[in-house]
């Protein structure tokens, strides 16, 4: 299994590494304009990224020297370590901003509802591999995968964060919609899914987050409140217009209207700072990493490398959607990163391991099994 | 089925096609996605940009606090003795600044400051974000103002901020009554936590400032400003006004104050004048004045140590602060105790040599001649110590002590002032427990004339004069009359306020006693006879308290006594002496004799008093008349 062939080496995927490391630069370039305000936190975070970044290349080196169908044997182990993780934050994480997310390690605040996510694509991909679709899935079928889903659901929401815990119903559906499932399944599951809708809202939003939707829909309502953030990243991002104000020189940011502009909102620094030109620019470079890994997906040597780089590229493609639509001011605010760009260490690492794994399949397209 | 764990096969081909064709619409998917972000982007950055970059521009609401004009104080017939000026102050951006040097040094010649003055005051803003502004000079006059307003231009980030603050119309008038404002420190801060204080707000810190400051405060006003990106003001948005404090209509008269405080100029002591019928106060001065009007702003440091270091102390408010033997204004007691106690008549006789001799010590009269055989009358109109020497002999000092008391000596009069003093009246049992020491009789002689271990404050000897004019009535001291809203309604009428009656004094003896007073301002050699008014009949007693023994300062040429060691001059009175309106007491520290120091300033009071009765608008004097014609 850690035979390295010489065949792997050849078929290496460069262009991911490239692209990669262009957007993890561009991330960088942004997070030290968007830090600096606050000069010694902002080079913490500054230096602290850049460490995550090298962990996460690290971890990327590590997991392509094992073949990624080995995840087919360790899913569950790890799925159930993973799941001990979100009850140890519950039970024992550090609390910030009434949130029970991080586990102190020490070294390092993980949150473990980021690897729960990639968790997740990795116990789907694998079930759906080993159940053969044959004319497609029941909803009996889908028993055993929406259970999968629903516990690190359950104990992400109740930390609570709602951003993540929708991730993980978006991951499900996506990976359940990539497998061939009978119409009527697909009617059941719209049924069940819009039925919640209103039960949800009604019992389960705390009013905060009922607020910011809708706030969302009504931004004007409250400038100063809810909906500051939206407001204050629209102005943020149109302000730039077409070549930007200059690096360093996003008022927005750099005066301090901007709200969380390390984290979810790194991207309205960016469109400040670099206009329309430099934010085609950011899309092109990065949607450019989630075609490849549709590619990745397409020339997979077997059905559970589609399955796992469709998930990690439906994963990383539905955060950056709801992070840049909520930056744009298309989507309410959930607290959302955009993978690869925001500042944190467990959002990157996730990340990165997820491309690594990108990578791992990549390679290993032509290696046919034993 | 299924497939075995680890076991990967090939995809059978129809699965793989299915696959490639779910991706190749996940693609379109995203580029669905990707194109609406891009549109999403062109709208904002391309279409609104402008806007936007306005927006940014001119961002954020600010909320001001705008400073509610504090309730002015007024006298009792509505003449304005404190209010409100607008103070400019210059201000320092540094964002708005780029070339700071050079105008540094133009301001430094502008306001005539040290350049390293202004820049240690800009180091001490620099931690504060640029669009903060630091203030370089408070309070500059018109001709700076205009000065900087002219080389606005010259001068970028240099600014004019308008504070407002309060205005003394009469000086330093009344400086002690009134107090003064300062910066509310953090333990105020702690205490009104639930008022709306903030860091930096003016707080009362003395005097009527700080006793009614929930009164004159007002309502703080607010005021949202938009600000742009560099945190300047750019739009009016919404204002709430402040409300004016209230008004505090004090008892005080102005005139007579002034009188007053212009007869204490280049002395230290006190004058009080109080209403004998109600125990509202028309004078209350204390000498050396307080220089209330450089306090605004912030007191120099060393103006404060200069107050400290004054052996006139400045900083005591002398009627209810300052304690001194009442010297010969106490006969009034002792007068009062032998008449009730009947130890004496008005008829009983003492031979007066100038001195006594008694438990072979000798005890002085202050007229070393002797004053030959006296009767009560003559006693009292000439001040004979001798005489009161015998009466002090046959009461004793507990049986003064009781009358001194009944009289409100050592008590507070709880007038709505800090720190009142509350005096002394030496009994034998206070002297066992504070000296440890048995009462000397010897004693009993000093104290009836005033001196020895007595003390009181010149509030209390008005108090005393007022009740005897009125017959033993004693009044709570009044100096407030009515809160005023800034409509010129009264919110709230303060009443004079009987506190009780001395029932024990007969009414011939107070007859009796005020009658001695008349005499002793009106006979022919009376110690009192400066204070004579023309067609009002005063009565009155002086005192003249000596601060060492007298075998001390024998030495020395009358004029050459050193200020510290020369007696305190009292002089209290009342008049008209047939209806009491106005009780007043004058005390000259230092000042040598009441009768020659004290007595012609309480009549100068006096004098206002009844002009002021005629003609409430009428300056006192010829040369105040002179400057309000100015």
């Amino acid at each position: 299994m850690f035979r390295f062939d010489r065949r792997l080496l050849q078929s290496f995927d460069w262009v991911m590494l490239v692209a990669v490391l262009i957007v993890a630069l561009l991330g960088l370039l942004n997070l030290y304009s968007a830090a600096s305000l606050h000069k010694g936190f902002g080079t913490s975070v500054f230096i602290k990224q850049i460490y995550y970044y090298l962990l996460g290349f690290l971890a990327i080196m590590a997991i392509l020297m094992v073949d990624y169908k080995v995840l087919t044997k360790w899913s569950y182990p790890l799925y159930v370590m993973t799941i001990f993780l979100l009850l140890a934050a519950l039970f024992f994480g550090s609390e910030v901003a009434g949130t029970q997310r991080w586990i102190n390690l020490g070294f390092f605040r993980l949150q473990p509802s980021e690897p729960a996510k990639l968790m997740l694509v990795i116990i789907l991909a694998s079930y759906y591999y080993r159940k053969d679709t044959g004319a497609g899935f029941t909803f009996k079928e889908l028993i055993i995968p929406m259970g999968l889903t629903i516990v690190p659901f359950a104990l992400i929401v109740k930390q609570p964060d709602l951003g993540t815990a929708m991730m993980m119903i978006i991951i499900f559906v996506s990976m359940t919609l990539f497998v061939k499932l009978k119409w009527s399944t697909l009617a059941t599951l719209a049924g069940i899914g819009l039925s919640f809708v209103p039960l949800v809202w009604l019992f389960y939003l705390k009013p905060y987050q009922r607020q910011r939707i809708l706030t969302f829909f009504n931004p004007e309502s409250d400038p100063l409140g809810s909906g500051y953030h939206i407001a204050q990243s629209k102005i943020a991002v149109g302000s730039g217009a077409t070549f930007g104000k200059g690096y360093m020189q996003g008022t927005q940011a750099q005066l301090d209207f901007l709200p969380e502009r390390h984290t979810d909102f790194a991207f309205s620094v960016w469109a400040e700072e670099w206009g329309f030109v430099g934010s085609l620019f950011f899309l092109a470079c990065y949607f450019f990493i989630i075609l490849w890994g549709l590619n990745i997906a397409l020339t997979a040597r077997d059905k559970f490398g589609v399955l796992l780089a469709f998930g990690i590229v439906a994963l990383i493609f539905w955060q950056a959607f709801i992070n840049l639509g909520m930056v744009l001011g298309l989507l309410p605010v959930v607290g959302m990163p955009l993978p690869l760009f925001s500042y944190g260490g467990s959002s990157l690492l996730t990340t990165l391991a997820a491309i690594g794994i990108l990578m791992n399949i990549r390679m290993r397209r032509f290696m046919t099994g034993s | 089925m299924l497939r075995p764990v680890g076991n990967i096969t090939k995809m059978d081909p129809a699965e793989l096609k299915m696959l490639k064709k779910r991706t190749d619409a996940a693609t379109a998917i995203i580029f669905f996605i990707v194109a609406i972000l891009v549109l999403r982007l062109w709208h904002l950055q391309i279409q609104q940009g402008g806007e936007y970059l306005q927006r940014s521009e001119s961002n954020r609401i600010r909320v001001q606090q705008l400073a509610a004009p504090r309730g002015n104080l007024v006298d009792r017939h509505g003449q304005t003795l404190v209010t409100n000026r607008p103070r400019f102050n210059v201000i320092w951006i540094r964002e708005d600044a780029p070339h700071p040097d050079e105008v540094i040094r133009q301001l430094a010649r502008i306001l005539e400051l040290d350049i390293s003055e202004l820049l240690d005051r800009i180091r001490a803003g620099a931690d504060q974000p640029r669009f903060i502004p630091t203030r370089l000079k408070e309070d500059i006059d018109w001709r700076t103002l205009v000065q900087i307003e002219n080389n606005s231009f010259n001068l970028p980030g240099v600014q004019i901020e308008v504070q407002p603050s309060r205005n003394y119309l009469h000086g330093n008038l009344a400086s002690h009554l009134v107090g003064y404002l300062g910066e509310i420190n953090q333990r105020e801060l702690e205490m009104f936590r639930h008022q709306d204080y903030r860091a930096g707000d003016p707080i009362g810190k003395m005097g009527l400032e700080r006793l009614f400051e929930t009164y004159l405060r007002g309502e703080k006003g607010r005021s949202y400003v938009e600000v742009d990106v560099r945190g300047f003001a750019q739009k009016q948005l919404q204002i709430q006004e402040p409300l004016p404090g209230n008004d505090l209509q004090l008892t005080l008269d102005l005139q007579m104050q002034k009188v007053a405080e212009e007869g204490l100029r280049d002395a230290a002591g006190a004058v009080v004048a109080m209403e004998v019928n109600s125990g509202r106060l028309l004078v209350m001065a204390s000498a050396p004045e307080l220089p209330v009007e450089s306090f605004v702003g912030g007191i120099p440091r060393a103006l404060w140590q200069g107050l400290l270091d004054d052996r006139r102390a400045p900083l005591l408010n002398k009627p209810v602060q300052g304690q001194y033997a009442p010297g010969s204004t106490y006969k009034v007691i002792t007068t009062l105790a032998a008449l009730e106690e009947e130890v004496i008549t008005p008829e009983t006789s003492f031979q007066c040599n100038g001195s006594i001799i008694f438990q072979g010590r000798r005890y002085h009269c202050w007229q070393r001649r002797g004053h030959g055989q006296v009767k009560l009358r003559q006693a009292m109109a000439e001040s004979c110590d001798v005489y009161f020497y015998y009466l002090g002999q046959r009461l004793g000092v507990d049986t003064l002590a009781k009358y001194a008391r009944l009289m409100g000596l050592g008590q507070k009069t709880e007038i709505v002032l800090e720190h009142e003093k509350e005096g002394l009246v030496p009994t034998a049992e206070w002297k066992r427990q504070r000296h440890r020491e048995p009462w000397q009789d010897g004693e009993t002689l000093s104290v009836s004339i005033g001196q020895g271990f007595n003390l009181a404050t010149p509030l209390q000897i008005t108090r005393m004069t007022a009740a005897v004019a009125n017959g033993g009535r004693f009044y709570r001291p009044k100096l407030v009359s009515a809160i005023i809203d800034p409509e010129g309604e009264v919110v709230q009428e303060l009443q004079p306020e009987p506190e009780r009656e001395v029932g024990e004094v007969s009414n011939e003896s107070w007859e009796l006693l005020r009658e001695i007073l008349v005499a002793s301002v009106m006979d022919q050699r009376a110690t009192g006879r400066s204070a004579r008014i023309k067609d009002i009949t005063v009565a009155g007693k002086t005192g003249t308290s000596q601060v060492v023994r007298l075998s001390q300062i024998e030495h020395f040429e009358e004029d050459e006594i050193p200020y510290h060691l020369r007696d305190h001059a009292w002089f209290t009175a009342y008049a008209p002496a047939e209806k009491p309106e106005v009780a007043v007491t004058v005390l000259v520290e230092h000042g040598g004799s009441g009768g020659a120091v004290a007595a012609p300033l309480a009549k100068a009071v006096l004098e206002a008093y009844f002009r002021q009765q005629e003609d409430p608008t009428l300056p006192a004097t010829a040369e105040q008349k002179q400057q309000d014609e100015e």
